[in-house]
């Protein structure tokens, strides 16, 4: 039994980010149209779309196919095992199978994905696209570590359960929290690849990059891990930062988590929608000032605030 | 006046090599020189004069004079005058001193009637294949009156490849093209990219050609080109319809009732408001900014509605005739023109002032793809490039044809030289094209709408006209000829000379501004690409032969 409730709380994780993230994105889409004066299409296209590219011809492309093949495996079962790790309106099923640490590599991990679906497509311009993303994991996973971090040292404990649970708050004054809390807020665009960050794929530029050897199946469940990547760091997001109201009985506390998700997504699709994409110079830039201050968060962590 | 003055400019300085002049009227003038002069005299307009090259024309004159014919036309922009240097080169021999080491914007020009017409521009700085196919046998050209129309040349060589150049030490190649999603067409760059930072670029173009000058000399007669001119381009298709029909006109020397120059004017300006609109959802598309591109698309449908209503077509609306309109603007549609253009001007109001603000899209425009006034003058850069470039010109203003000499206008400048200063000036030009609209409803007059021409058209008379396009300016060269046609038909889009800056523009640039650099003269290959046959080439899923596609497109067409 003691085996049995984290792996059936796992799978059920999965499942609700499987069948969610593709909602997410519905809703994405559909907000946009609307913001842009179009009809837009229905809210379960982006369902539509994945069972379309599942049912298609498996085509091995790109200079090395298996590498290929274990790039799309990689990137989804990484984000996949972070939804085992996270609280989502239940606590976090695996909560004893590994500590925020593994949360930090797991995020790391998910970005390599991409990194190996551009060396296996080998083209000029994918080779771009993966330069782009290593310079911005670069700058961008230090954010997401240190806000941990900062929530590990509050808490005095690296357990997922008391880190994510607001623990970024802990401590005297609650400063370096409300700092990350901004900086965050301020990257979360970057995080989930979307406009005005989503210079790796940059399609009008760069022709989606590291994805455009992809196709059918294949891409399916890249675009899949994409869209799960959104709920994903929505719900690491609500967990470090808004955890009020998930400790309510359910089914109240369940929906209280989703609503808080919901939120980000409308978030992402507002900031997405008014914004041009920055250049990668640009870019860098930015998160190497979010990165200090996320430091100043670091050092005022350590000393109590 | 203008015409005359600079006749004696040039005959004080050569008047040993100018054998003979036309000023048919003030604002055109033809000068033919000796061969030998032809580089001198062109130095001196361009540089001493201060002329602006427009382009330069090569024809095979043998059935008539027994000569070949090179033209180089310039522009005197604020002195309102056209002017032409020709010369004839022995039949036996087509070899001319190359311009373009002195006037660089004729690079391409002189490539061009090297490929087509096969008259050797001598010292010319950059000697490669432009327009024709990589693998076209050498010593075709297509141009030549002996070539016919619809013939496949012996030899041509599918193996051939182009010879680019060598990229610079420590560069890696990024092929930009032949597709591309910011392309609507085909065009290839081949970038030198030092990690993302654009060290060169060498352009291979002219993909699309269909034949379209041949056609006209060869096939078509005076009336049916103008419908032919407007397939040039799918989004400026007007101009090159208007800009053909007044060439014709100007070098037959026909009247055009008042009433058609106004609906001339009207349709003109209806284009460029669709193509302004168009452009600015293109450029925010290219730079990740859609909702800005769908809004801009949204307010210019009613253009697009408004068009259709008055030519029975969203684009291409088959306007001119020689000496006239076909499609009037009935008292109806004079009032839902005027109400549309009231409601496009509440909803491009708020546009540009929101978008005059945006920190974010001048963070990706400002400073990107300069091209300055120096530039401007050794490119022959045309259009809202060079107006961004604080370039004064406009061919409405400097060359005024139809009814542009009866109406109240700004035109609009900016001084960045780059993309941020191209979007204003585009943003800005909107409101100054309903300005003109209106006017034109206000003072058009009936009257008829179609000059009466009696006569055939006189033989072998020159004819220039310059419009201003959405792009720039879009010159048309004419020489009338026989059987109811053209001798020679030269267009010159605004992009033809505007592409030719990119690369000047992209260098040591980052590659992301690449694609917004290019889009930022709003390029139109199909107007730059509008001779030859094609040459078809694929891998599908079974890998065709160039002879199954060729007789596929034939059994589809007879």
């Amino acid at each position: 039994m003691k085996l049995l409730g984290p792996i059936f709380g796992g799978v059920f994780n999965v499942a609700v980010v499987l069948l969610v993230a593709p909602f997410c994105e519905g809703l994405l889409r559909k907000l946009t149209a609307r913001i842009q004066s179009r009809q837009g299409p229905p809210v379960w296209q982006a369902y539509f779309d994945l069972l379309k590219l599942l049912g298609k011809e498996d085509i091995e492309a790109g200079e090395s196919p298996f590498m290929q093949r274990v790039a799309v495996y990689l990137s989804l079962a990484t984000v996949l095992t972070i939804a085992c790790l996270v609280p989502m309106g239940f606590p976090a099923p695996m909560n004893n199978a590994g500590d925020a640490l593994l949360l930090i590599y797991l995020l790391t991990l998910a970005g390599v994905g991409t990194l190996l679906a551009g060396l296996a497509a080998g083209s000029t311009f994918s080779l771009l696209g993966i330069s782009r993303e290593m310079m911005t994991m670069i700058a961008l996973e230090p954010l997401f570590a240190i806000a941990i971090v900062v929530g590990a040292i509050h808490a005095g404990s690296f357990r997922l359960d008391t880190v994510l649970h607001g623990a970024v708050y802990g401590g005297g004054s609650a400063w370096s929290g409300m700092v990350m809390l901004a900086v965050l807020l301020l990257s979360f665009q970057a995080f989930v690849q979307r406009v005005p960050f989503d210079i790796p794929e940059a399609e009008t530029e760069i022709m989606e990059g590291p994805l455009m050897e992809y196709s059918g199946p294949k891409l399916a469940l890249f675009k899949w891990a994409q869209m799960a990547k959104l709920v994903i760091y929505s719900a690491l997001f609500v967990g470090l930062f808004l955890p009020w109201g998930n400790e309510l009985i359910f089914p109240l506390g369940w929906l209280v988590f989703w609503a808080k998700v919901f939120a980000l997504v409308l978030l992402v699709t507002l900031v997405a929608a008014t914004h041009a994409r920055y250049r990668i110079d640009q870019a860098i830039r930015y998160f190497a000032g979010l990165l200090a201050v996320a430091l100043v968060a670091l050092i005022l962590a350590s000393y109590g605030f | 006046m203008f015409a005359r003055d600079k006749l004696n400019l040039l005959k004080a300085k050569f008047s040993s090599a100018i054998l003979r002049a036309d000023l048919p009227a003030d604002n055109r003038l033809y000068v033919f020189v000796e061969p030998r002069a032809i580089k001198p005299v062109c130095q001196h307009l361009f540089r001493d004069l201060d002329a602006r090259y427009v382009i330069s024309i090569g024809a095979d004159d043998r059935p008539y004079s027994g000569q070949f014919l090179v033209a180089h036309n310039f522009a005197f922009d604020r002195d309102h005058l056209l002017c032409s240097v020709l010369t004839h080169l022995p039949a036996d021999n087509p070899r001319l001193d190359s311009i373009a080491g002195v006037v660089t914007a004729a690079n391409w020009a002189e490539r061009e009637f090297r490929d087509l017409v096969g008259i050797e521009p001598v010292g010319h700085p950059y000697p490669k294949r432009l327009v024709l196919p990589d693998g076209w046998p050498d010593g075709a050209h297509p141009l030549r009156k002996d070539f016919a129309w619809n013939q496949v040349p012996e030899g041509f060589d599918d193996e051939r490849e182009f010879a680019f150049d060598e990229p610079p030490e420590g560069c890696m190649v990024v092929p930009f093209g032949p597709f591309h999603p910011t392309l609507d067409e085909p065009a290839h760059f081949r970038l030198y990219v030092e990690g993302e930072m654009v060290r060169g670029c060498e352009y291979r173009g002219f993909m699309v050609h269909r034949g379209i000058e041949k056609l006209a000399e060869s096939v078509l007669t005076y009336n049916e080109i103008p419908m032919m001119a407007e397939r040039i381009c799918g989004i400026c298709g007007c101009v090159h319809n208007v800009a053909y029909a007044q060439a014709v006109e100007s070098a037959a020397t026909i009247g055009v009732p008042p009433r058609a120059e106004y609906l001339r004017t009207i349709m003109l300006e209806i284009e460029r408001l669709h193509s302004h609109l168009l452009w600015v959802g293109l450029a925010c598309h290219i730079v990740g900014f859609d909702t800005l591109f769908m809004q801009s698309w949204r307010i210019r449908e009613p253009i697009m509605w408004i068009a259709e209503k008055i030519s029975g077509n969203r684009k291409t609306y088959a306007l001119c005739l020689i000496g006239g309109v076909r499609h009037d603007i009935t008292p109806e549609l004079k009032a839902e023109l005027r109400s549309i253009l009231d409601k496009l001007e509440a909803e491009w109001t708020p546009v540009v002032t929101a978008v005059l603000k945006d920190k974010n899209l001048q963070a990706r425009t400002r400073g990107v793809g300069v091209a300055d006034k120096t530039a401007c003058k050794n490119t022959g850069l045309v259009g809202p490039v060079a107006r961004a470039a604080g370039v004064d010109i406009d061919c409405r203003r400097d060359h005024p044809y139809a009814a542009y000499d009866r109406v109240d206008f700004d035109v609009i400048t900016a001084d960045g030289g780059d993309v941020w200063s191209r979007v204003v000036v585009r943003a800005k030009e909107v409101f100054e094209s309903i300005r003109i609209i209106r006017q034109c409803l206000e003072k058009m007059e009936a009257g008829p709408m179609q000059a009466v021409i009696k006569d055939e058209l006189p033989v072998g008379r020159l004819g220039l006209s310059s419009v201003e396009a959405p792009r720039g300016e879009s010159h048309h060269f004419v020489i009338t000829g026989e059987n109811n046609r053209p001798r020679r038909w030269r267009v010159r889009a605004p992009t033809y000379q505007n592409l030719q800056g990119v690369p000047a523009m992209i260098k040591d640039q980052q590659l992301a501004d690449m694609t917004i650099s290019l889009g930022s003269i709003d390029p139109c290959f199909s107007c730059t690409d509008r001779l030859e046959t094609v040459d078809l080439r694929t891998k599908a899923v079974k890998v065709w032969t160039p002879e199954e596609l060729v007789k596929m497109v034939r059994a589809k067409t007879t």
